[in-house]
């Protein structure tokens, strides 16, 4: 058990955490405004796209993470003209996105990279890691926390400033309300469609983080699908912490331990088809013991007055 | 005349998104520097080009027709059945393993094998909808989730257990079924096989089930407007988990049709790789989830993927255009879909479980 559970296991998994938990804050905000964005796996996997290119094209990995940023915003106004404008039903949407990430990520691998199926370079510079001063000497806590990708911290510090935003803000106030009750929000004078917007915006960048965190943070490749269902598993996190930051950091938080001890589990002799099941079957029993409630009432409210 | 218009009007949108779709192509096309009519033409002869290639899209269509009824079946009570996937790949295995190990004659094989994949694909997907109507769980995401672990189960059933280890291959998969188990062929020499007419059958058989049956009626009425059904009697929860079985169950009959008509053994990931379940899905969402609009929409996202791989063979463009073709197809229907979906909204529908 020593074996298993040792630092390098929790190291892992803090890193494993920081795409679902990006992601899932995303989907969290556009909860927040009533829209349930089933496409929050295709944005991640547009942005993990578009980091590589961007890196690829650039050679900064800060203009990397910044491309990946921009695309995703572009790829997530698709989703926010048809739910918001056309009224389109979210969730068709969504899916319909998810197949058009597919769609235009393994077309463009083709076209640029010419390859099928992933890309890999070698010599391609990933996320770089970061040394915490004071942290670093701590025995256990400073190999565990320290040396992590910048998109780790980044995700840490961005529940802290969601959570600040949506309580303790009157913007923040305002989105919730856009989403709680819109016709009262709008008899207020508050611009309910553009919140709207700001909330998807929001979300495809902390998508385009995700992406860039997945591509680009341990090793530098790009597979096709490679999100392989991690924009579900966010969703999931996101109905489990009711759509509150700090509540969808702790189940982002169990996913992403749940990932990595399943890629653990493979040195001890167990079929990786099994412990491959490991982060999905976890996630499903959440489901039964945290009713999403809260969650559902917004779904609701959405499709009620809303729109 | 009013009918005529109706018909018309309904064909409209299609048509336009095939347009759109085309003309998405068509920037990607150049965009890679290939010529668009010649392009075409070449996805066209793919397609259609002569009669092997015509049946080969009748066969590749088949398990896409399956799976899109099963879903659209789902969709149409209002459930969003996005498991299709993990449903067809138990199917599939079920199949496989059932023609292996029972004995007696090929067609006592092959009846048993189509029978074990619809109850164990049917019950899995079942287990979604109870899932739902016990504990409330989200049916999208506990579809969506049931996917990986089917898949991941149905490999690792062939790569340890049953895996085939007496030819010389390393792959995942089961030995091949006795030959008289097989779905025989339509035409000597040509890939579409008796599951294409059990595909067409069925279509046919589920557009007069939702027009003419009470069950189908609860369907249609629990899909359209979910209070007033339950007003009139129908209970949700044994609805959905009926609905849930059947949808499955026929999603697992597109796996026991391509291992008994095409592939004739399970081989991990041949069904995945395939896409066959999401181009179901789509089928079903191009055509809103009519029975027979279904099978058309199939044929039309069948055709684009193997005039996609024709194409392919023949000019430098990447097939992987299919792929954004069927991406804006879907994407312009969303918008049509719209339409109906705000009908049900002002007719008062506030159901958890399909939002």
């Amino acid at each position: 058990m020593d074996q298993l559970f040792d630092v390098s296991l929790f190291a892992a998994a803090l890193r494993m955490v920081a795409p679902i938990l990006l992601a899932a804050l995303g989907g969290a905000i556009c909860a927040r405004v009533g829209l349930f964005n089933v496409g929050l796996e295709g944005m991640i996997l547009v942005g993990a796209f578009s980091a590589i290119l961007g890196n690829y094209l650039t050679g900064s990995i800060t203009m990397a993470v910044l491309f990946s940023v921009v695309c995703t915003l572009v790829f997530s106004l698709l989703f926010a003209y048809m739910s918001i404008n056309l009224q389109a039903n979210v969730i068709v949407v969504g899916i319909a996105l998810n197949f058009l990430a597919t769609g235009l990520t393994t077309f463009s691998l083709r076209a640029i990279f010419d390859v099928k199926g992933a890309y890999y370079d070698k010599d391609m510079k990933g996320l770089p890691k970061l040394d915490i001063p004071v942290l670093k000497d701590i025995p256990w806590l400073g190999d565990v926390l320290s040396g992590q990708s910048i998109l780790v911290y980044a995700a840490i510090i961005i529940v802290i400033v969601l959570q600040i935003y949506l309580y303790k803000t009157v913007a923040g106030f305002r989105l919730l309300a856009a989403g709680e009750n819109p016709i009262a929000a709008r008899s207020l004078g508050l611009h309910v469609k553009k919140t709207q917007y700001v909330a998807v915006l929001i979300c495809g960048a902390l998508c385009g983080l995700a992406g860039a965190q997945l591509s680009l943070g341990n090793v530098t490749m790009f597979t096709e699908g490679m999100t392989n269902g991690r924009g579900f598993i966010a969703l999931v996190a996101t109905m489990l912490g009711q759509s509150n930051p700090i509540g969808v950091a702790g189940a982002s938080l169990l996913f992403g331990f749940m990932e990595a001890l399943s890629y653990r589990l493979q040195n001890f002799s167990i079929p990786s088809n099994i412990t491959a099941m490991l982060p999905f079957v976890v996630t499903i029993i959440a489901m039964i013991f945290f009713k999403n409630s809260g969650y559902k009432d917004e779904a609701k409210k959405s499709s009620g007055s809303s729109r | 005349m009013d009918k005529l218009k109706d018909t018309l009007q309904a064909l409209i949108q299609p048509l336009l998104a095939i347009v759109a779709g085309l003309l998405v192509g068509a920037i990607a096309i150049l965009l890679v520097g290939g010529d668009v009519l010649e392009t075409y033409r070449e996805m066209w002869k793919g397609a259609f080009g002569n009669f092997f290639f015509l049946t080969n899209t009748l066969a590749r269509a088949t398990p896409i027709i399956l799976v899109g009824l099963g879903v659209a079946l789902a969709f149409r009570a209002g459930f969003f059945n996005m498991g299709a996937e993990g449903q067809m790949v138990l199917g599939a295995l079920s199949a496989a393993l059932t023609a292996l190990y029972i004995p007696g004659p090929g067609l006592i094989k092959m009846l048993a094998a189509i029978i074990a994949a619809i109850i164990v694909a049917g019950l899995w997907s079942a287990f979604a909808g109870w899932l739902d109507s016990r504990f409330g769980m989200n049916l999208l995401i506990t579809t969506l989730l049931l996917n990986y672990i089917a898949t991941l189960f149905a490999g690792y059933m062939v790569a340890y257990p049953f895996k085939d280890r007496t030819g010389s291959s390393a792959l995942s998969q089961t030995q091949m079924i006795d030959a008289s188990a097989m779905f025989p062929k339509l035409f000597q020499g040509m890939t579409v096989h008796l599951g294409f007419v059990i595909a067409i059958v069925l279509a046919l058989g589920m557009h007069l089930f939702m027009k003419h049956t009470t069950k189908g009626y609860e369907i249609r009425m629990m899909g359209g407007n979910p209070l007033f059904a339950s007003y009139g009697g129908v209970n949700r929860g044994k609805l959905m988990i009926i609905s849930m079985f059947v949808s499955g169950a026929i999603a697992g009959l597109a796996g026991a049709s391509e291992v008994l008509g095409t592939q004739y053994r399970f081989l991990d990931g041949s069904l995945t790789a395939a896409n066959y379940a999401w181009s179901g899905i789509m089928a079903t969402l191009l055509a809103n989830s009519n029975p027979i609009g279904t099978a058309f929409a199939a044929l039309l996202l069948s055709a684009l993927q193997t005039g996609g791989m024709g194409m392919e063979r023949n000019t430098d463009v990447p097939l992987e255009i299919s792929s954004i073709i069927q991406a804006v197809l879907i994407l312009f229907i969303s918008a049509k879909i719209t339409i109906s979906f705000i009908k049900r909204k002002k007719a008062g529908a506030k159901d958890g479980s399909a939002v």
